[in-house]
């Protein structure tokens, strides 16, 4: 789908006639068959359906198409040709200017992880764990980027090119050097080591920043994901959200157990913090009453002292641009609320 | 059904569990409410003095005593549900689970939240009821023919029930992210925040227990036969239909709110006749009073221990749990009507002559099947028919699976058809004898404790557990000779286990449940050539085997006597054609995963279409097998391309909706 030669034009346009051709004789074909199975006894059926036999392989016979659309063209910066089939890692490629030739479940990428969001021109190779592999083949990559998640589909993926896999969820080291080093081996796999470093630097720079200008007597947080109007996914110990609050010197609220990618699912009742409660969208529709008119909602400690704060959304599993992006929004609404905590003692 | 001796009632079971449940509220209530600083709410920034009381206050108000309260209501409300259901159905293990309503019910709120979210707004209750309503409707079709005979009836709920499993799990798959809530709505999470589900279910409860108070006496009659019930002068029909209209109406309200609650309704009853209620006042009195105790037991004892555990466990899901075994240990006490016989009369009717014409047209439609699933495909520019010059990309990416579909659907319609015919059974098939079920528990048990999950580790772990699946299907049915209707029954419970450990993987949200779904789901995605090649071959050599075991599958269905008659020795042929399914079984749900409907499709298919003998019948349904195999595995990869439908679901889709549609026939 880049720079079409002459070549490729020719083969979409034959295969656009073999669409039109084809597709009527199969349908005529297969109208027939059926017919001559429910007439079975007639002989005359069944002589229609054996003479049309022939007549099927030929047409699939004589219109072999190529089914390769695009060519290997190289472009960006020399970048191999890359698809991603973990969202965290197309987000990676984002951040250091690589398009990734084809990512999976684009639609629900764009729903959830938002930005970086994706060029048009990405193809959409299905789900994340039975990505399109056929597809694939035909896009002529030169390198595929999974996580340990997908590593039951590395063996398989690595007939088409070589499959590197990256890990961000590793619970023995930290997280942030977890997503700096993937960072680093996305830049190191795709020749673009220079903007790796350069974008580790800027978001490393962007977050130290914010950490000098807030306040270092801020009262913990406790981040928590509406799941329904009865739970909620509280973020603690192992998860992005609390990689971020700590590395801006901030404390996280959430002390309980969570699962290995650090959060766990409780009902509002457990929602007790003397900080702030800070809520990350998508809040469902079923959940929006809670905050109107539920007793409970408003015996919570953070909500009977205005101490709850909304973010947009921000994909809970990400790399290095969720992670600022959360600490981004956080800042400023941790900045907004001073504001007017300020504004109300004074009068 | 037994009973107990001596004077036994069912307070003396509902008075410990009221006991149990005292303690562990006040151990609760100890930790919870004098100081918000201590104990389960211990946060470095610990609250005191009037805030903390006024917290702890509302904790108790607004959270604890609701959540009780809803267990209560919900455990009453699915133990009358069971009861009437019982009772309309003369059927000791007809439950809102076992009977598909739950399940019915929980399909249809997905689908409405999916596709009509704006039905919900106008009351999730009545999307719920109409789910139930139509999955009951088709249990009972599926069982007509065969008088509502309670195998026949839980059977079909089963069939049901893993139809609709199949439709959520394609669901689940292609909208992960959206179904979060749903997911733990589904695993039956009985959390609370307010007193709006009380006070919704509250009044529904009441009214629908004095209409079955007010039923109580006409309906008692019903145990007499149905012919001296008309002759009191009771509109039989319009009883029964009001009767389960009621129990699909509580269970629908009740699951609307808290989501599927496992086996309480099934159990409540049974239990309280074990121990003594006797006539049907009895019974509707005491099972709702159990019922909402048992949920609220074992509701508690989550709460107590749920501090120590990493992920959450629904309550819903844990009763399931709970009534697997309960399940097992109920069978062998039960007497039940037999039906083996009846049936072999209609099952070997056949309408038309069999031909050896028909082997050569099967033979001409799969040869078609398989080139269009290696030649035909989409690929972004559209449709692509390619021939010769592809020959790589059809060896890499298509053999392999065409390969391995068509092995997975001749080793499943074996299975199916050996268990049919040894059964005497037309609902029976492997999936209803629970191997299916149990290698997928292995697989998501490997699943989730292993971090690298490769697919050497899963095949290991799916033959292992179903070997282990075999053995306690052996174990449990030696002392009865393998008797056709206890081997489905335990088939059943085994299948029961399987459904809530799903819901207590999917309510976590964990990440590797797309990995999960698409294992279970059953996809050829993972088979390489060599594993493809080899499934044909074992396929092939099956079927070269069966003239082995054809003349005992003719034998067989004649009946027990007959058959020892004819000098076979029931019980050994009986249990080697059981580890012979076991073995088929656990091959093909390695590849098609635990859903697919093949093995009971296909030798209803080769049936219809005259194959009558045991040898005809047999390479008859493994012809069809593999011919809905291939195709399912090729229109799931093209439906919504570029994402791929698992085969498995494919198949069960198309098969199961073909089979309750031809079903009305037998």
């Amino acid at each position: 789908m880049q720079t079409g030669s002459a070549g490729t034009w020719l083969a979409m346009v034959s295969a656009a006639k073999c669409q039109r051709f084809c597709f009527p004789a199969m349908l005529f074909f297969l109208d027939n068959l059926l017919l001559s199975v429910r007439h079975f006894g007639h002989p005359q059926a069944r002589v229609g359906g054996l003479l049309l036999l022939p007549f099927f392989f030929l047409t699939f016979v004589s219109l072999n198409v190529d089914a390769s659309v695009s060519s290997p063209s190289q472009s960006q910066n020399e970048a191999p040709r890359v698809a991603a089939i973990d969202w965290t890692l197309v987000e990676t490629l984002m951040s250091l200017g690589i398009v990734p030739v084809a990512a999976a479940q684009i639609k629900d990428y764009q729903a959830w992880v938002v930005e970086p969001s994706l060029p048009e021109q990405v193809v959409d190779i299905g789900l994340r764990a039975q990505p399109n592999r056929e597809l694939a083949a035909s896009l002529n990559l030169d390198l595929i980027l999974i996580s340990p998640l997908y590593s039951a589909i590395e063996p398989t993926l690595s007939q088409i090119a070589s499959v590197q896999t990256l890990t961000t969820y590793n619970p023995d080291n930290d997280f942030w050097q977890n997503l700096v080093e993937t960072t680093r081996r996305v830049g190191e796999l795709t020749n673009h080591s220079a903007e790796a470093e350069a974008v580790i630097e800027h978001h490393r720079t962007r977050i130290d920043q914010m950490k000098e200008k807030i306040a270092t007597d801020t009262p913990p947080l406790l981040v928590v994901q509406f799941i329904d109007d009865r739970h909620v996914r509280a973020y603690g110990e192992g998860s992005l959200y609390d990689m971020v609050i700590n590395r801006l010197g901030l404390q996280n609220a959430w002390k309980g157990e969570t699962n290995m990618w650090g959060y766990t699912t409780v009902g509002i009742e457990e929602l007790i913090t003397q900080g702030y409660l800070v809520i990350v969208d998508p809040v469902p529709m079923s959940a929006e009453e809670i905050f109107n008119n539920n007793r409970l909602w408003q015996a919570l400690p953070a909500v009977r002292h205005d101490r709850v704060l909304s973010l947009p959304a921000v994909w809970s599993f990400g790399a290095l641009p969720s992670a600022v992006r959360f600490a981004d929004e956080l800042y400023q609404a941790l900045t907004d609320q001073h504001a007017t905590e300020l504004g109300l003692n004074n009068l | 059904m037994i009973s107990l001796h001596r004077q036994a009632s069912p307070a003396y079971i509902c008075l410990p569990l009221v006991i149990i449940c005292v303690v562990i509220t006040f151990n609760l209530l100890k930790q919870t409410l004098p100081d918000l600083s201590q104990g389960a709410f211990d946060f470095s920034v610990g609250l005191s003095g009037p805030e903390a009381k006024a917290m702890s206050t509302a904790v108790f108000q607004f959270s604890v005593l609701p959540r009780m309260t809803i267990a209560l209501l919900v455990g009453a409300a699915l133990g009358l549900a069971g009861v009437l259901m019982q009772q309309v159905l003369r059927n000791p293990i007809a439950s809102p689970t076992t009977l598909g309503v739950a399940s019915g019910a929980q399909l249809g709120l997905l689908l409405a939240t999916l596709f009509a979210p704006g039905l919900l707004a106008f009351g999730s209750e009545w999307v719920a009821l109409a789910g139930g309503a139509i999955s009951l409707l088709i249990v009972l079709s599926l069982s007509w023919h065969r008088g509502l005979a309670p195998v026949a009836v839980v059977l079909a709920g089963l069939v049901v029930n893993l139809y609709i499993g199949a439709l959520s799990t394609v669901l689940i798959l292609f909208h992960q992210e959206e179904f979060r809530g749903l997911m733990i709505w589904a695993a039956g999470s009985l959390a609370q925040n307010s007193w709006s589900d009380t006070l919704h279910l509250l009044p529904r409860l009441i009214v629908a227990a004095v209409i079955a108070g007010l039923m109580a006496r006409p309906l008692g009659l019903l145990e007499l036969d149905e012919s001296s019930a008309s002759s009191l002068g009771i509109s039989v029909r319009k009883l029964r239909l009001l009767a389960l209209g009621l129990s699909v109406f509580i269970t629908a309200s009740a699951v609307s709110l808290v989501g599927i609650v496992g086996f309480v309704g099934l159990a409540a009853p049974v239990i309280v006749k074990l121990m003594g209620a006797r006539t049907l006042a009895q019974r509707l009195l005491w099972a709702p009073v159990f019922g909402g105790l048992l949920l609220l037991t074992t509701d508690l004892f989550l709460l107590q221990y749920s501090a120590q555990l990493p992920s959450m466990v629904p309550t819903g899901a844990m009763t399931g749990l709970l009534g697997a075994p309960l399940l097992l240990w109920l069978i062998p006490r039960l007497s039940l009507k037999s039906t083996a016989q009846s049936t072999s009369k209609t099952t070997l009717q056949t309408a038309r002559k069999p031909t050896s014409r028909m082997f050569l047209w099967l033979l001409a439609l799969l040869t078609i099947a398989s080139i269009v699933a290696l030649f035909v495909t989409q690929s972004i520019g559209g449709w692509v028919f390619n021939g010769t010059g592809q020959w790589e990309s059809i060896v890499t990416w298509r053999l392999p699976r065409v390969l391995a579909a068509a092995g997975a659907g001749v080793l499943l319609a074996l299975a199916g058809t050996t268990i049919q015919r040894m059964t005497g059974n037309p609902m029976a098939s492997p999936e209803v004898l629970g191997i299916s079920s149990g290698t997928a528990i292995g697989l998501i048990v490997t699943i989730y404790f292993s971090t690298n999950v490769t697919a050497p580790l899963l095949i290991l772990a799916g033959a292992m557990s179903a070997v282990i699946t075999l053995a306690v299907l052996i174990l449990l049915n030696r002392r009865t000779g393998f008797q056709s209707e206890r081997l489905l029954l335990t088939g059943i419970a085994i299948a029961a286990l399987f459904e809530p450990l799903r819901s207590i993987f999917l309510a976590n949200g964990d990440p590797r449940i797309q990995q999960v779904i698409a294992w279970m789901s059953g996809s050829t995605y993972y088979v390489d050539f060599s594993t493809g090649l080899s499934a044909l071959l074992l396929a092939a050599l099956m079927v070269t085997l069966t003239p082995l075991v054809a003349r005992w599958l003719d034998v067989l269905p004649l009946g027990r006597n007959v058959a020892l008659g004819l000098g076979l020795s029931v019980d050994r042929v009986r249990l080697i054609l059981l580890a012979l399914v076991a073995i088929l079984t656990a091959f093909a749900t390695l590849i098609v995963g635990p859903l697919s409907f093949t093995g009971l499709l296909a030798p209803h298919v080769a049936r219809m279409l005259g194959f009558s003998k045991a040898l005809p019948h047999l390479v008859g349904s493994a012809i069809v097998g593999a011919l809905l195999m291939i195709s399912a595995d090729w229109l799931g990869r093209q439906v919504l391309f570029p994402q791929e439908i698992p085969a498995g679901l494919v198949a069960a889709l198309l098969g199961g909706a073909y089979f309750m549609w031809g079903l009305r026939r037998y």
